[in-house]
């Protein structure tokens, strides 16, 4: 189902939630998508995708302290769950297994007709 | 920890988020946008880091954190479908949607330029404070002036309390009144420019107009004798990296007479006049304290007063006669007229000077509010037919929708949801034309411009009104288009639909019908309306005026020094001059004028314009007697300028068989002058044909002479030009060598009328042009339509043309009916127009004539090339499909 699948971005997401754990929130990981990936994004844009993640199922949330530099305004900080976990790894194998069986020949013919 | 201050963001994107956001994301949402805003404070300037925050603010107004709608909301994707269904047809029937699109686009441009064009000629003079407090005193008598006394001004403001403000003005004048170019002097710089558009005025200017004062101080800027106000500009000619204030300039040959004592904003376009500088009226009064120009019985100024908000003007404008004759020791029948009220001042409201007010002695040009009124309505009937043709092309396809709305209700859809998706639909056709024509807007500013002779400007398309009014011209008309096939195919029978319906059952053809009638109509006005036009100007351009005006050269005299005998010597030498003369005014220019009588009747007084002419001015612009003689410099009493030469219209008014050898005053001022008649003229149009001839005094008299006309030879003009001008500069040295053409500087004057004519030729091809489109998208809809029709008649015998004919007769029908109701229309509308021009070509009959049939040969001609392919084509093609 169209539901459970991981697009591209969202998987990104995903993993730099990980990465963060147990700080990650929407601006923490925007700044680690930009140092990583040196990908502009909005912070809208985050926020969109850690929606759409955590109606998927594959994050959950809780609301953190109230900090100074943010107004006085509450972070929601993200984990992810046994799902994302799953989806991950689901992915991670895949990726894995598919470049796994790429023949030889196909990188080296790649490698020669590059130079 | 530390507890620095945190930067505040800006609180608008804040509160636009507060108010659409989800209220269980708001939180986490601002706080990240603080957060982020704090660190972009760090590293940015703080305008940056507002750009920064203004962007990720509004990178949240996404379905996910909208009130309302979520991502699969069903609204979203009921859209998503409207617009793919609406891309699908809209691109299916690419010449539809071409035709609609275009017939909007031009639509909507030309009406753009209308409206930006009526806004800048109505909102003239409405930038002063109370603009609409603000009048100006005109003298009306039977040749109308907006020039009065100068003490005026002032005597009104402290005998009247409900008068707050008054000011007196005048343009610096030149001989024979030209409006003249002064060389201002920076002497410390070494700047010396002529500068046009000086004035004189009272000290009370600012008082009544609002002029922002970038230096110096409004209230007591022209107080003190030689100081001087410049507008912006000026002021950066002389004084390019300086304040000018307290700086002096020399005025002409007097050198560093005036002190700079402000500097104000340049006056803006729409103003009735202009000034460059404005020099305080003491300056005058301290150099000659008695002018007489200065006084209460010349009429050479203009006053303009600002009265207490919600005075009444009226009664103030009928307590000026019993007024002003406190002042005036006028006796007689002027006295009394004056009293009757059937001559009088008039208090003109500044903001309707330019378009209402065209008496003698404008500030500028005016323009006159008959011409706004048909730009407007042109621009009315474009947009009005080619919201026909929307409507009319929009429904007809309707027909071919049936099927999809009959699925669409058996699915279930509401009436409601149909009728939106019709509306979406046109209103998304309707904005499209809006944006690109938006874009055409700009591309085409300056060749508006240069066709009209306007001053639009692209980028006040952006104004909130233009913007306004331009969103809901397209929304009326993508609504107006959507009305019919909603509510009409709504209310059919799914059932019934689907079962199969003829199409040509469908109706609404006799609105359609009806509707391109309308439009027909309106063009007929438009190419009837057009064709006048041009027959009146053509005919004011070849009326013959009663005086040559080819080959006439036009040179200044700027001196007060009487040179024209020189520069006639000089100038009659060359062999490419045939003959010169010299005057003070110059036919259809501005004249001055007084009162003349004659000894046996004085009680009759007659206002005449003068014109002071040497004996060689009557032969040059090819005068011709009606009795009498012309002068003659030879004869002592001629040279000294007491014989005078009258038009028939002056010996008209003065009611006398024979007045030659008759004794005449002329009132010139405090002096009487007097004279004996020795010829009349006859009648010659020595203004614009736009009033009536006005009795007429020459004479000769040196002094005032400020022209050469020169009669040349068309073919050595190269020659004969600087030949003229290098004996002129000789003569004087330290003027300039301006000529121009005699006739180019009357058809100047007709240069309105020439300007309207263009636009609404342009306007009419448009109109046409969108009406025999709109017609070809309904034409060829109805023979498609019919195509059945047409094969089993040609089976049954039917040749080419009588099928023709058949498809033809309804639409002709239909512009016949429009020529019924257009014609009177235009009649009707085009007289009133007519009725501005003293002389006038009456309409002729014939031009109606021939705009039906060129009107009826396009409809015809039109028809008949998209029908020939169906009616030529096999009619087993035609039935062949079903």
């Amino acid at each position: 189902m169209k539901g459970t699948q991981l697009g591209e971005f969202e998987e990104l997401v995903l993993l730099i939630v990980g990465v963060l754990y147990p700080d990650a929130y929407g601006l923490s990981i925007r700044e680690e998508i930009i140092n990583q990936t040196k990908r502009k994004v909005a912070i809208g844009a985050v926020h969109s995708a850690l929606s759409r993640l955590q109606d998927k199922g594959f994050l959950e949330s809780k609301l953190d302290e109230a900090t100074h530099e943010r107004g006085g305004r509450r972070k929601r900080l993200f984990a992810i769950t046994v799902l994302g976990k799953r989806a991950l790894e689901k992915n991670h194998e895949l990726r894995n297994n598919l470049f796994n069986q790429i023949p030889e020949l196909a990188l080296k013919g790649l490698n020669l007709s590059g130079l | 920890m530390d507890f620095k201050p945190t930067y505040q963001p800006p609180g608008l994107p804040r509160k636009i988020l507060g108010l659409v956001c989800k209220p269980d994301l708001l939180e986490e949402i601002e706080g990240d946008l603080w957060e982020h805003y704090q660190i972009l404070c760090e590293e940015r300037p703080q305008w940056k880091a507002k750009l920064g925050y203004w962007f990720h603010t509004f990178h949240f107004l996404r379905p996910f954190a909208i009130k309302g709608i979520g991502q699969h909301s069903n609204s979203i994707i009921m859209y998503k479908s409207y617009f793919k269904f609406a891309m699908r047809h809209m691109w299916r029937q690419k010449m539809h949607t071409g035709f609609n699109l275009i017939g909007l686009i031009l639509a909507f441009v030309v009406c753009t330029f209308i409206f930006l064009h009526l806004r800048s000629e109505l909102s003239y003079d409405n930038f002063h404070d109370h603009s609409e407090d603000i009048y100006r005193v005109a003298w009306m008598n039977e040749n109308p002036q907006t020039r009065t006394p100068h003490p005026m001004a002032q005597a009104m403001a402290t005998d009247f309390p409900e008068v707050q403000a008054a000011v007196s003005l005048s343009p610096i004048y030149g001989p024979g009144l030209t409006r003249q170019t002064i060389q201002i002097t920076n002497e410390e710089n070494n700047i010396a420019l002529e500068e046009p558009d000086g004035f004189f005025a009272d000290s009370t200017f600012f008082d009544v107009f609002s002029f922002e004062f970038l230096e110096g101080n409004a209230k007591t800027a022209l107080k003190e004798p030689n100081g001087i106000v410049m507008a912006k500009s000026m002021a950066n000619r002389y004084f390019p990296d300086e304040s000018p204030i307290g700086k002096r300039l020399s005025f002409g040959p007097n050198t560093n007479m005036l002190e700079v004592v402000g500097v104000v904003e340049d006056v803006p376009e729409n103003a009735h006049f202009h000034f460059n500088f404005i020099i305080s009226y003491v300056t005058l009064k301290s150099f000659n304290f008695n002018d007489p120009w200065m006084s209460w019985a010349d009429f050479g100024h203009f006053n303009y007063i600002k009265v207490q908000h919600g005075s009444d003007v009226a009664a103030l404008d009928n307590k000026i006669p019993e007024w002003i004759l406190t002042y005036l020791d006028w006796t007689g029948g002027s006295r009394e007229s004056l009293l009757d009220r059937s001559i009088g001042f008039e208090l003109q409201p500044i903001e309707s000077i330019h378009l209402h007010s065209n008496i003698r002695w404008e500030l500028e040009s005016n323009s006159s509010f008959t011409y706004l009124l048909i730009y407007g309505i042109s621009g009315l009937f474009i947009l009005l037919i080619s919201i026909i043709n929307f409507v009319n092309l929009t429904t007809a396809r309707s027909a071919e929708r049936l099927k999809e709305v009959g699925v669409k209700k058996t699915l279930g859809a509401y009436k409601s949801q149909l009728l939106g998706q019709f509306v979406f639909e046109s209103l998304l056709s309707a904005y499209l034309a809006l944006a690109i024509s938006f874009g055409l807007v700009y591309l085409l500013e300056l060749p508006f411009n240069e066709l009209v002779t306007g001053r639009v400007h692209a980028q006040d398309l952006w104004q909130a009104k233009t913007l306004l009014f331009l969103i809901s011209v397209a929304t009326v008309t993508g609504l107006l288009a959507a009305i019919y096939p909603a509510l009409y195919l709504n209310a059919l029978n799914p059932g019934q639909i689907l079962k199969g319906m003829n199409p040509k059952k469908l109706g609404g053809s006799f609105i359609r019908n009806g509707l391109l009638g309308i439009q027909f109509i309106a063009a007929i006005i438009m190419i009837s309306g057009s064709l006048i036009i041009k027959n009146q100007i053509t005919f004011l351009k070849n009326k013959d005026l009663g005086f040559r005006q080819d080959n006439l050269v036009i040179v200044d005299l700027e001196d007060f020094e009487n040179k024209s005998e020189l520069v006639k010597a000089a100038f009659s030498q060359f062999s490419g001059v045939s003959d010169v003369a010299a005057v003070s005014n110059v036919p259809g220019g501005q004249f001055n004028q007084h009162k003349i009588y004659l000894e046996s009747d004085q009680t009759n007084q007659v206002d005449a314009s003068e014109m002071f002419i040497d004996d060689d001015a009557a032969r040059v612009l090819g005068l011709e007697l009606a009795s009498g003689r012309f002068l003659n410099q030879e004869f002592a009493q001629d040279s000294s300028g007491l014989s005078f030469l009258i038009n028939e219209e002056a010996a008209q008014a003065f009611g006398v068989e024979d007045p030659i050898g008759a004794v005449m005053f002329w009132v010139d001022n405090e002096n009487l002058v007097k004279g004996t008649i020795v010829g009349v003229v006859k009648n010659f149009h020595f203004k614009s044909l736009h009033v009536p001839i006005q009795p007429l005094i020459m004479m000769i008299s040196p002094r005032n002479f400020n022209y050469i006309i020169t009669n040349v030879n068309a073919q050595n003009l190269t020659a004969t030009i600087p030949q003229m001008q290098a004996s002129f500069t000789e003569i004087y040295p330290e003027d300039q060598f301006d000529y121009r053409f005699l006739d180019t500087e009357i058809s100047e004057l007709y240069h309105e009328e020439s300007r309207t004519l263009k636009l609404t030729s342009v306007l009419t091809a448009i109109s046409i042009f969108l009406s025999i489109a709109g017609l070809i998208g309904i034409v060829s809809i109805a023979i498609k339509q019919r195509v059945k029709e047409i094969g089993i008649r040609k089976i049954l015998g039917a040749s080419i043309r009588q099928i023709l004919w058949l498809v033809n007769l309804r639409y002709l029908i239909v512009s016949g009916i429009a020529m019924l109701v257009a014609i009177p229309v235009s009649y009707i509308f085009m007289n009133q127009w007519l009725e501005n021009f003293t002389y006038q070509q009456g309409i002729n009959p014939m031009l109606f004539v021939i705009s039906a049939l060129l009107l009826a040969a396009l409809i015809l001609a039109t028809i008949s090339l998209i029908s020939i392919k169906a009616v030529k084509s096999s009619p087993a093609d035609a039935l062949r499909h079903e």
